[in-house]
């Protein structure tokens, strides 16, 4: 018999309820199960991933912008930072994840600088195509009216690189939501919890669709919110695409 | 025109991604002060459904009584959350006396579960950690496979592997190292001719089903024994030892916490008994319901919450 | 966690560490590269035809630009996990994963590389009377060959670091190692890790050579 044991009766168990015929045999898809929990697993998982994949892409933004411009105007700099980019984006995910955790801890900082990691690749890459794809002739226009070098990038380079920057945001927001789910490996955050949650319970097929199929179209819909957003800051190409 | 626009929605962006960063950087550097007056319980849990479970139910009696506590789940196996609570990281978790005495301490299972706590209490308060009380109920690791296949092989007790030219046997990577798993079966039993297949995220119940394991690693409050398809072999050595849950928690939350925090825990600990164990199983891994829906509701009608 | 544990030490540990196992991070390898080079031949097979071709008759952009965009929005645990539903545990679940992974970057390259050929040059070729899919191979091809390649080396980076992950899924390879923290320690972890990196630069790295040797070959038709 077990030792220290406080006195009382038994236990009252309480009727749990029972699954549902679906969920009990593992049907391929359980609406009653996606219905009862929506709120307590599937809809803070889903805050939880755009709250990682936003605050990954703000901060890897600003962090790609200071990298490409010291790249851009140091030309000595770009091998170095685009190698090392390079090299951070072959680690596997899980690896990063792992790698940072005695560093700082289980906790999302150490998702939050993985995620940043891979996003610079994609836009330090892009910003810098972006700068370097500014026409001489717009350059040589800029400085025969007589634009100070800081007047030139604000007025031209910047305008003019805004399409691939655009460009290199939507391939860098999509992969972080995408690499995001990698996450719940480390810590019990994002659309990837219930995944890999519904992988132990001898793969519970309704929480692995309902799950991924979310993480799918929150991909999808912020790629095409930045599309627009493409549209809606670069109205000259369209006007270009037409002629 | 269209200069300025693009210039303005340009600077917005990037004012608005600076003015996110600076917000993060704030926030990710505020660092939680310490209060002196109640101590933060920080509960973590192992990496499977019982011990989400487990954690839920601590959780939320200590929430409901008052208590200040901080949820750190699934953080991995017992070898990564014994360091997470000797570091100071978490200072509460349930954990299985015999693990304690024979994969933590590395010693010999001691032949009763009243002297396993004794040993597992023993050792932790070497380490500025101690035990409260220890639970009814028991979860051993256990020898399973698919009664059909033990009919196949005509096995009813571990030993009898023996006579099996070459098996597969699947387990979390931590069993390889254990005593009180893989390393019992090829030592004490001389089944050295498993073949050790190590789960990453998938269950055993997935690999027996499919065939693609011979037996593995099941704990003895799955609720998938209930059944009929699937058998354990009998355990004639004791490898798998005494295995009562009791919570380790630091000394010094012990005695910051106040005699009332005891009290709460040890209050939940002793309704624990196989039977609530196995059914509250069974409603997470079979019927699908929340490792927290469960506990509260478990807490509820046993007036703990 | 292992916080008190970790210095710059781990990656010296990670050194030693490939030392004393290096039999086993071979095998491991071996698995690893035989699981990704099946799903890419398997891609290959599938997208690269269907991507020249399309480009050549330059119709279906949008389905490029969509297969390109949807898949990039596919996280590969998700197609994982979903393979693992479908084909259950074993070879096919994770090789499926990894080849609607590796498909979208080959087939829209593919395209794009061919329908940017230069018109005029495709329409002499045509004039001088060579064949539709004569065009192609002597003509198109060659002229678009480094981004149909630069297609294939993003599938192949894409394809070798992913399957570390299948490992969740019973995949084997390097990904067992990276998977498995409490049995190989952190020192394993890194160790698996550059093995996959190095795998990824070598297979580009090759790839590029190869480019630079089809490149070399002579050129079209004038």
């Amino acid at each position: 018999m077990t030792p220290a044991l406080a006195s009382g009766g038994g236990p009252v168990i309480p009727n749990f309820g029972q699954g549902s015929s679906c969920e009990i045999h593992n049907g391929w898809f359980c609406t009653d199960w996606v219905r009862a929990h929506w709120g307590d697993t599937l809809q803070p998982a889903l805050v939880q991933h755009v709250e990682l994949a936003a605050i990954a892409v703000a901060i890897g933004f600003v962090l790609a912008s200071a990298l490409a411009f010291a790249g851009f105007r140091f030309r000595l700099l770009d091998p170095p930072i685009g190698f090392f980019a390079d090299f951070l984006y072959t680690i596997p995910s899980l690896a990063l994840f792992q790698l940072l955790v005695p560093l700082t801890g289980l906790t999302v900082t150490t998702v939050e600088i993985a995620l940043v990691s891979y996003t610079l690749l994609i836009l330090y890459r892009n910003m810098i195509e972006g700068l370097r794809g500014v026409p001489p002739d717009a350059l040589e226009a800029a400085r025969g009216s007589g634009f100070t070098r800081l007047q030139t990038l604000v007025h031209v380079e910047l305008p003019l690189a805004l399409p691939a920057v655009i460009a290199g945001l939507r391939i860098a927001t999509v992969s972080t939501i995408s690499i995001a789910t990698v996450a719940a490996f480390v810590i019990p955050e994002g659309l990837g919890r219930p995944i890999f949650v519904a992988l132990e319970q001898e793969v519970f097929k309704t929480e692995i669709l309902t799950a991924g199929g979310l993480a799918v179209l929150l991909a999808l819909s912020a790629d095409a919110v930045l599309v627009l957003a493409q549209r809606a800051l670069t109205p000259w190409s369209r006007l270009e695409r037409r002629a | 025109m269209i200069r300025k626009h693009t210039r303005r929605a340009a600077k917005a962006v990037f004012a608005i991604s600076l003015g996110v960063a600076i917000v993060l950087g704030g926030t990710a550097t505020a660092a939680p002060k310490k209060t002196a007056a109640a101590p933060t319980i920080v509960v973590g849990t192992k990496n499977f459904t019982e011990e989400y479970i487990l954690g839920q139910l601590y959780k939320q009696a200590l929430e409901g009584a008052g208590f200040k506590v901080s949820y750190k789940e699934s953080i991995g196996s017992s070898e990564l959350i014994d360091t997470a609570i000797t570091s100071g990281k978490i200072n509460f978790y349930p954990e299985y006396t015999g693990v304690i005495v024979q994969d933590l301490a590395k010693k010999k299972s001691p032949s009763s579960a009243a002297a396993t706590f004794a040993a597992a209490k023993k050792f932790e308060e070497t380490r500025g950690l101690t035990l409260l009380n220890a639970t009814p109920f028991y979860d051993t690791d256990s020898f399973g496979m698919l009664t059909s296949t033990a009919k196949k092989l005509g096995v009813k007790t571990i030993a009898d592997m023996k006579k099996v030219k070459s098996f597969s046997f699947a387990g979390y990577p931590e069993c390889k190292t254990r005593i009180t798993c893989l390393l019992g079966l090829k030592q004490v039993y001389g089944l050295t001719q498993v073949q050790f297949v190590p789960l990453a995220s998938i269950s055993v119940y997935t690999l027996l089903d499919q065939g693609k394991i011979t037996a593995g690693d099941v704990f003895s409050t799955d609720p998938q024994l209930a059944g009929t398809k699937y058998t354990i072999l009998v355990d004639t050595n004791h490898i798998f030892g005494f295995q009562n849950v009791a919570p380790v928690v630091s000394q010094k939350l012990l005695s910051a916490a106040g005699p009332k925090f005891a009290q709460i825990v040890n209050a939940v600990s002793a309704k624990l008994t196989l039977q609530a164990m196995i059914a509250m199983n069974k409603a997470v891994a079979i019927d699908k319901a929340t490792p927290a829906a469960v506990a509260a509701g478990f807490l509820k009608a046993n007036n703990l919450k | 966690m292992l916080a008190d544990q970790f210095e710059p030490g781990t990656f010296v540990d990670a050194f030693r560490f490939m030392g004393h196992n290096a039999g086993f991070l071979l095998q491991k390898s071996g698995e690893h590269l035989e699981l990704s080079l099946t799903a890419l031949g398997i891609a290959l097979l599938l997208s690269l035809p269907l991507g020249l071709w399309l480009g050549h008759r330059h119709r279906g952009l949008f389905f490029a630009v969509s297969v390109s965009n949807v898949g990039r929005a596919l996280p590969s645990l998700v197609l994982i996990a979903v393979g693992l539903t479908i084909f259950g545990v074993g070879f096919w679940n994770n090789t499926a994963a990894l080849v609607v992974l590796a498909v979208p970057p080959i087939l829209t390259n593919a395209y794009f590389a061919i329908d940017g050929v230069d018109r005029d040059v495709v329409e002499a070729a045509r004039g001088m009377g060579l064949g539709e899919l004569q065009v192609l191979w002597r003509v198109e091809l060659p002229l678009g060959l480094p981004l149909v390649i630069a297609g294939i080396r993003i599938a192949v980076i894409f394809v070798i670091a992913t399957a570390t992950i299948a490992a969740i899924a019973g995949g084997g390879g390097l990904g067992e190692i990276i998977v498995d923290q409490p049995s190989y320690g952190l020192s394993g972890v890194v160790a698996a890790s550059l093995c996959v990196s190095a795998l990824a630069f070598l297979a580009a790295l090759l790839l590029s050579l190869l480019l630079r040797q089809m490149s070399r070959r002579p050129g079209p038709i004038p």
